[in-house]
C-alpha cells in the first residue's frame, strides 16, 4: 500500500482576532494527485494551503508530510520543509524591478547560504537550473527582462519557474488563474498539468471555476465555512452538491 | 482612552481660557499693569477647567469629544459646544494679541521705519568683499549636512526594520522591542536639532563637528520613521512568496521588502539632505559652524551689508538645492 505524501488530521486554525477559519479538516493526498480545493470566498481555502507549507501555524490537529509531523516545526526544520514545497499565488508575487532570471533564482533561496544570496552569488548549477525552468514554462528569452514588464500570464509562468527551482515534491497553487483571462488561464493550468504528469509533482490547487476543476482535477475537496463538506472525483459534483457547496442561488459559469 | 484624552483637552482649554481672562485680558482692560496676582489666575483657571469639563460631562457638550470625533452632540448641546468654542477662540486671539505685545504704533513709528529702512538698504547693497569667506563657510554648511546624511542613512536603514510593525509582529519580545524603539525615536525626533547642537557644542566644542552630530541624531530619528513607515506599507505578497521558498528571515527582508523600498528610501534621503542644509544653517547660529556662525558674527557687529551677502548666498543655495532635489525625486517616481 502506498504511503500518502500528505496527511491532514483534525486541522483547526483560529486567527489572532479570534476568527476560526478552519474547523477540523482531515484528508490525505497521494503522490501524483492533482487535488483541487473549491469553496466560496472566505471558506478557508487559502488558509488551508498556508497551513500545509506552514506560512501559518495551525492551532490544533496535525499535518504530516512524507512521514514527518510538520505541524509545529520551527527554525531550520521549517525552512527545509518550506523549501520542499513550491507555491504560486493569484497575484504572482514576483519581485518588481528585478529581472525574470533573478526572480526564478529566488526559488533557490531556501538552499542558498544567506550571505551568498545577498551578494547575488548563486551557484552555476542554480543559474543553469533557472534557465531550464524558464524553458519548461516556455519563456527562456525573457530571462533578462524586468519581471514587472511581463503580462499577467507570463508573470504567472515566471512564478511557476520559481517554484520549479525548488524541485518541489508538492506544488501549492492559490487561485493561480483568478486574475487571468480565460485563454491565458487554460495555458497556465496546462503548465501545472504537465508538471503534475511529466515530473510527477503532486499538485494542490484552489480554484473557482468548476469547468477548470472538471478538466484538471483528479480529486476534489470542498470547504464551506471552514469545514470540509465534499470529497470525491470531479464527476461526483452533481447539481445537488453544487448547491450545497455554493448555496442555492449559485449558477455555474463556464470558462474555456 | 479617547474619552480620557477628550476630558484632558476640555480641562486644558477651560484652564487656559480662565487663566487668560483673569490674568491677561481683565488686567489689560483695567490697565492694571503688572498687578495681576498668581492666586486669582489659579482660581480662574480651575473655574474654567471645571466649567468646560462639566459642560462635557453633563450637557454632553465636550469640545475634546467633538474634535476627536467621538461625540456628535445635537440640539441644546451643539449650541453649548459652539458657544464654548467661539468663546475659546475669541479669548485666545485677544489674549494672544496682548501677550505678544502687538503694537501697530511701534510698527509704523517714524524711528522704527527709518531703522528698518537702513537694514533693508544694507541688505540690498551687499558687501561682496567677503564672498570668499562666505563661500567657504557655505561649503562647510553643505558638507556638514551631507556628512550628517551619509552617516545617518546606514544607521536609519538598519533601525527601520525593527521599527516596522509588520516585521516585528510575530512574538511578544519582538513587539516590545518595536514599541520601545518607536518611543525612543519619537523622543529623539521631538527634540529640535538646535537643542542637540547646543548639547554637542558643549560636548565636542563649537564648530561643524557639533553641528554634524546634532543633525545625525535628528536625521536618524526622522529617516528611521519614514523608512519604517514605508516598510509597513509594502505589499505582503512578495513576503509570502519569498518565505514560501524556505528563505531565512534576513533573506525575506532583503529580497521581498528592500526591493519594494529602495526608490522611496532614496527619495526620502535626498529630501532629508535638502532639509539638513537648511537646518545646518540654523544650527550654525548656536555654534554649529559654517555659514550660520558667520552670519551671527556679522549680525553681532551690525555689519548689515555683509549680512546681506550671506542672506543672498543662503537663499540661492537653498533654492537651487530645493529645485534639484525636487527634480531628482520626481525622476525617481
Ligand atoms: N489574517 C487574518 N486575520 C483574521 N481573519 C482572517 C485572516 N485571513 C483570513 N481571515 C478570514 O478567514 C476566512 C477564510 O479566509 P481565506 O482567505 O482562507 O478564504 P478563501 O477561501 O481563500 O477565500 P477567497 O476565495 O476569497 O480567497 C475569511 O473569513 C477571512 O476573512
Ligand atoms: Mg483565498
Amino acid at each position: 500500500m502506498m504511503q500518502p505524501l500528505l496527511s491532514v488530521r483534525n486541522l483547526t486554525l483560529t486567527y489572532p482576532n479570534g476568527y476560526q477559519a478552519l474547523k477540523g479538516i482531515s484528508f490525505d493526498v497521494m503522490p501524483g494527485e492533482f487535488l483541487v480545493i473549491i469553496g466560496l470566498s472566505g471558506s478557508g481555502k487559502s488558509t488551508l494551503l498556508r497551513c500545509l507549507n506552514r506560512l501559518l501555524e495551525p492551532t490544533s490537529g496535525s499535518v504530516t508530510f512524507s512521514n514527518h509531523d510538520i505541524t509545529h516545526i520551527q527554525g531550520e526544520a521549517l525552512r527545509e520543509h518550506r523549501a520542499r514545497i513550491g507555491m504560486i499565488f493569484q497575484h504572482f508575487n514576483l519581485i518588481p524591478r528585478h529581472s525574470v532570471l533573478k526572480n526564478v533564482l529566488y526559488g533557490a533561496l531556501g538552499t542558498t547560504p544567506t550571505m551568498n544570496a545577498m551578494l547575488s552569488r548563486f551557484s552555476d548549477d542554480a543559474t543553469q537550473r533557472a534557465h531550464k525552468a524558464l524553458q519548461v514554462v516556455g519563456i527562456p528569452e525573457k530571462a533578462d527582462i524586468r519581471a514587472d514588464s511581463l503580462s499577467g500570464g507570463q508573470q504567472q509562468r515566471v512564478a511557476i519557474a520559481r517554484a520549479l527551482m525548488q524541485e518541489p515534491q508538492l506544488l501549492l497553487a492559490d487561485e493561480p488563474v483568478a486574475s487571468l483571462d480565460p485563454s491565458t488561464s487554460n495555458s497556465v493550468m496546462s503548465y501545472l498539468e504537465r508538471i503534475n504528469k511529466e515530473m510527477n509533482t503532486t499538485v494542490i490547487c484552489n480554484l473557482h471555476f468548476l469547468s477548470l476543476v472538471r478538466q484538471y482535477a483528479t480529486r476534489v475537496i470542498a470547504l464551506k465555512g471552514g469545514e470540509m463538506v465534499f470529497e470525491g472525483t470531479p464527476q461526483e459534483i452533481t447539481d445537488e452538491w453544487f448547491r450545497t457547496i455554493y448555496g442555492d442561488d449559485a449558477v455555474e459559469v463556464e470558462i474555456r | 482612552m479617547k474619552r480620557l484624552l477628550a476630558i484632558v483637552i476640555d480641562l486644558l482649554l477651560g484652564a487656559a481660557v480662565g487663566a487668560l481672562l483673569a490674568s491677561v485680558i481683565v488686567p489689560a482692560l483695567l490697565d492694571a499693569g503688572e498687578t495681576s496676582d498668581v492666586t486669582t489666575g489659579l482660581y480662574a483657571s480651575a473655574l474654567g477647567a471645571a466649567v468646560f469639563a462639566l459642560a462635557g460631562i453633563f450637557a454632553k457638550a465636550s469640545i475634546g469629544g467633538v474634535s476627536l470625533g467621538i461625540d456628535a452632540p445635537e440640539g441644546r448641546s451643539i449650541r453649548i459646544v459652539s458657544h464654548l468654542g467661539w468663546l475659546t477662540l475669541a479669548v485666545f486671539i485677544v489674549g494672544g494679541w496682548i501677550i505678544t505685545a502687538i503694537s501697530p504704533i511701534e510698527f509704523f513709528s517714524g524711528d522704527g521705519l527709518a531703522g528698518a529702512g537702513r537694514i533693508f538698504q544694507a541688505l540690498v547693497t551687499p558687501e561682496f568683499d567677503i564672498i570668499g569667506e562666505a563661500l567657504s563657510a557655505m561649503v562647510v554648511t553643505i558638507f556638514t549636512a551631507f556628512m550628517a546624511t551619509v552617516i545617518a542613512v546606514p544607521i536609519s536603514f538598519v533601525l527601520s526594520f525593527p521599527a516596522a510593525r509588520n516585521v516585528m509582529s510575530d512574538t511578544p519580545l519582538t513587539k516590545s522591542i518595536y514599541v520601545v524603539l518607536r518611543i525612543v525615536l519619537n523622543i529623539m525626533r521631538s527634540m529640535e536639532p538646535i537643542i542637540w547642537a547646543i548639547v554637542f557644542s558643549v560636548w565636542v566644542g563649537i564648530g561643524p563637528f557639533a553641528g554634524m552630530l546634532a543633525l545625525v541624531v535628528h536625521t536618524v530619528a526622522s529617516l528611521t520613521k519614514q523608512y519604517s513607515e514605508q516598510i509597513e506599507d509594502v505589499n505582503s505578497g512578495p513576503i509570502e512568496a519569498i518565505s514560501a521558498t524556505g528563505a531565512s528571515r534576513i533573506q525575506v527582508l532583503w529580497f521581498a521588502i528592500v526591493p519594494q523600498c529602495v526608490i522611496p528610501f532614496l527619495s526620502f534621503t535626498i529630501y532629508r539632505w535638502d532639509i539638513n542644509v537648511r537646518m545646518a544653517t540654523i544650527i550654525g547660529f548656536v555654534g554649529g559652524g559654517g555659514i550660520g556662525t558667520l552670519l551671527t558674527q556679522y549680525q553681532g557687529l551690525a555689519k548689515y551689508n555683509e549680512v546681506g551677502t550671506l542672506v543672498i548666498l543662503i537663499t540661492a543655495v537653498v533654492w537651487i538645492l530645493d529645485v534639484m532635489s525636487a527634480r531628482v525625486r520626481e525622476a525617481l517616481r
